[in-house]
């Protein structure tokens, strides 16, 4: 679906803070938290029609929804992500839960169930994951047998186990992933069929105002118009089909969250004094723990946005964009929570300050909807048969049209980007030389490597765009010193880590470091420290003390 | 009856800060929001419109991003919305601005009730409602914490110092409002933003409302801001904690140090 107009999103997005500013207090998330409880009545709040509606930005139009795009869907998760990232997860599972339904579903079950969901706000919950079946579905236990009369298949016997379902405990409707005859199948299951039974409620690290459960499904019978699609065997393309869209979805968790919890370092150092000035003045503060977090987060965001804008425009799949965005944003959002309660030190190590909660919140960024690893992995297989195919020339050619983007702007990082992009062709290359991805060490950091060059490249052209998104919050000069600081840090590590990297598991060196361009990598590095005073005025600027 | 409401998007003052060099306020970052005494405004007009089916229709006065906080009111019930939106209405103070919106409303037509915010938090002025009513030709009734309709009669409670006094109008009459419980603004739903755009929207420029160009702008307005600059910083206060006669004891010992007293 295309994103609606920017007024309308950000007039949905006004009513949701105000909501959660009246409604969801920080000491009410922190009780919930304490007890580890769901707080069904704020979602089920969220939900009506006439308060929020949340889950209706998912329903395309015709079937009672308002047909939010990915972009805003994108913003809504992101704002969802700032206030309690469980909270966001119970939303987003009705998302996620509705996705075979709105990718798979015939006509009829989009207009009989899709109607019910936005219509009688129905939680959802996406019950694909099992023991031994996580990322890799392939190992599904869960059959649907079928049952049949005269002849006919009249429904299917659905028997098995899910686990770490979220909602699982709380859902109204649920969409089952099995084995059918036919292969992996996804079938829409009610609570009240006979058989199905959530387990208890896990005790969780984080995101504890989430409800996580097992599902217990013994001999259910589903009727045979629940199967989605009304054909059996599709199922693994249904769930692969939104993969782009749902990991841009937890793309944008790892952002609100990270940046929030920096947010809330930058207006706190500026009131801590210490060695008689605020912390938010000394580089030894701000130069390690919040200037390149914030600036991985605004990287996070442009690829995610990117790919968000891609996908409205109507592309499918971009399976390896939504894993990078959602890796970037997840590893960097993780890493700048943890740093966040580095800046506010012993108090952020209290349960008096949200950063200790979003800490343990956002690590669940780098474990569902496919682990960092599982990411990294994906990442490296996509764009690796893109450097195959084009004969070393992917990245070669995108660092051109960087060089492009450099000789219109030259203030947004886009040359420092491009000599990282080059950098990451020569080490891919040298590895398909001395046939290095047999390591899967090194497949895996490649993946990696690739994450932040493509995000500096991304970054780069964004911010030397004539005009910006609406969501930057920064002025032109901050957000190119931003994109700067990023490209920089982005280049050295491809360069070095690449070097590395194949050092470590080649047999013989070659000139790689010619190759990398290390000492133009190096030289890049000019006016890093410039750099990052100005973004450390800018976000003090913008996030001011309260 | 026809209400019309008049709204302004302003700066959330909260976030704004004014950059001292050059006088200029920072805006980078700073989110735009409908002025609050509007938005209460626009609750009485819709708890009137819900109560007597009354038809409610917005204007307001801004560059065309304005449109947000009209499509806000439309997306709470308001029936119709207009933004006036001109590079001629660039620079206008509150005069050009009353008279502006004065122009819209008479093209509007048939105007029972104009309810405005008693001011906008950029500018606190104060003077923009009552300027349109100046304009009009019509009466006016300032600080309303209430307002009722019985009949033709328009019945507002005008908050004064030390309580408030009833007073009645007969239509047309403008109103402004102040910020009281009796109207918490709303925020929308998703469903009704999104139903909103299904509302009848207009851009009117200068000439769609007959506004003459040396009325407008900069060169249009007798007011004249020769510099915005944040005062100066005071510097910060010597807090004491304990006792009150403790703490007076310690103010007096320092009004005797600075020679205040003897």
């Amino acid at each position: 679906m295309a994103s609606m107009d920017a007024i309308s999103r950000n007039l949905m997005l006004d009513s949701l803070k105000e909501y959660a500013k009246r409604r969801i207090p920080y000491d009410l998330i922190r009780e919930l938290d304490e007890k580890n409880e769901f707080p069904a009545e704020i979602l089920k709040e969220m939900y009506q029609h006439d308060t929020l509606g949340l889950h209706l930005l998912m329903v395309p139009a015709e079937y009672g929804g308002v047909s939010g795009g990915t972009f805003d869907i994108y913003r809504v998760c992101e704002q969802l992500a700032r206030i309690d990232l469980g909270i966001a997860t119970g939303v987003f599972a009705t998302f996620l839960g509705t996705d075979p339904l709105n990718v798979g579903g015939t006509e009829e079950q989009k207009e009989k169930w899709l109607k019910r969901i936005a219509g009688e706000n129905l939680l959802v919950a996406y019950g694909a994951t099992e023991a031994d079946a996580g990322s890799d579905l392939v190992n599904l236990r869960t059959r649907a047998e079928h049952v049949v009369k005269n002849g006919k298949i009249v429904g299917y016997n659905v028997t098995g186990n899910k686990q770490w379902i979220s909602n699982g405990g709380v859902a109204d409707l649920y969409t089952i992933l099995a084995l059918a005859p036919g292969g992996p199948s996804w079938f829409l299951v009610e609570r009240n069929m006979e058989g199905f039974s959530p387990n208890k409620h896990e005790d969780k690290h984080g995101i504890r105002l989430s409800n996580t459960a097992g599902l217990s499904l013994d001999n259910v019978y589903v009727p045979a118009e629940n199967l989605i699609g009304m054909e059996e065997g599709k199922g693994l393309l249904q769930a692969q089909a939104v993969f782009g869209y749902t990991r841009v979805v937890v793309a944008a968790f790892g952002l609100g969250a990270g940046e929030e919890a920096l947010e809330q370092a930058i207006r706190y150092s500026q009131q801590r004094i210490q060695g008689g000035g605020p912390l938010s003045e000394k580089q030894g503060y701000t130069h390690k723990l919040i200037v390149p977090n914030y600036v991985r987060m605004e990287g996070a965001r442009s690829y995610i946005e990117y790919t968000s804008q891609r996908l409205d425009s109507g592309e499918h799949g971009l399976q390896t964009e939504g894993a990078i965005a959602k890796y970037g944003a997840s590893e960097w959002g993780n890493k700048a929570a943890d740093d966040a309660i580095q800046a506010l030190g012993g108090y952020g190590y209290t349960k008096d300050f949200p950063v200790e909660k979003i800490k343990r919140d956002i690590k669940i960024c780098c474990i569902y909807e496919g682990t960092s690893e599982v990411l990294e992995m994906t990442i490296y297989r996509g764009r690796w048969q893109e450097h195959l195919k084009s004969r070393g020339r992917y990245y070669l050619d995108m660092a051109d049209r960087l060089d492009q983007v450099h000789a219109t702007e030259p203030k947004a990082g886009a040359h420092a980007a491009a000599l990282g992009l080059r950098a990451l062709a020569a080490v891919l290359e040298e590895c398909r030389v001395q046939k290095l991805t047999r390591h899967q060490h090194v497949t895996f950091k490649l993946g990696k490597l690739i994450c932040a060059a493509e995000t500096a490249a991304i970054f780069s052209t964004a911010a030397a765009a004539p005009k910006y998104s609406e969501t930057v919050r920064f002025d032109r000069e901050g957000w190119q010193a931003m994109a700067r600081v990023f490209a920089r840090e982005a280049a050295l590590n491809t360069a070095l880590e690449g070097l590395a990297l194949v050092l470590g598991a080649a047999e013989q060196a070659g000139n790689l470091a010619d190759a990398v361009n290390i000492e133009a990598v190096q030289a890049e590095q000019k006016g890093m420290i410039a750099d990052m005073d100005l973004v450390a005025a800018k976000l003090k600027q913008t996030f001011k003390a309260k | 009856m026809n209400i019309v409401v008049c709204v302004k998007q302003v700066p959330d003052s909260t976030e704004v800060k004014i950059n001292p060099e050059t006088g200029h306020l920072i805006r980078a970052g700073v989110p735009s929001i409908i002025n609050p005494y509007d938005h209460y405004a626009l609750q009485a007009a819709l708890e009137l419109k819900a109560k007597h089916n009354f038809k409610v229709t917005l204007v307001s006065m801004g560059p065309p991003q304005a449109k947000s906080v009209v499509q806000m009111g439309m997306a709470l019930g308001a029936d119709e919305g207009i933004l006036l939106s001109d590079m001629a209405f660039a620079g206008s103070d509150t005069w050009s601005t009353s008279y502006a919106l004065a122009k819209a409303i008479k093209k509007i037509g048939k105007v029972d009730m104009i309810l405005a915010g008693m001011q906008a938090i950029d500018g606190d002025t104060a003077q923009t409602g009552p300027g349109v009513a100046q304009q009009l030709g019509i009466p006016q009734i300032t600080f309303c914490e209430q307002v009722e309709v019985d009949g033709r009669r328009v019945i507002a409670r005008k908050q004064i110092d030390g309580g408030y006094e009833v007073l009645e109008a007969r239509p047309p009459v403008l109103l402004t409002m102040i910020m009281t419980k009796d109207y918490t603004p709303r925020y929308p739903s998703f469903l009704a933003v999104s139903a909103s755009l299904k509302k009848p929207f207009h851009v009117w420029s200068a000439a769609d409302v007959g506004a003459e160009a040396h009325f407008l702008g900069l060169k249009g307005s007798p007011t004249q801001v020769s510099r915005i600059y944040p005062p100066p910083q005071r510097e910060k206060a010597a807090m004491f904690s304990g006792s009150g006669q403790e703490g007076a004891g310690k103010i007096l010992e320092i009004m005797r140090s600075e020679h205040f007293v003897e």
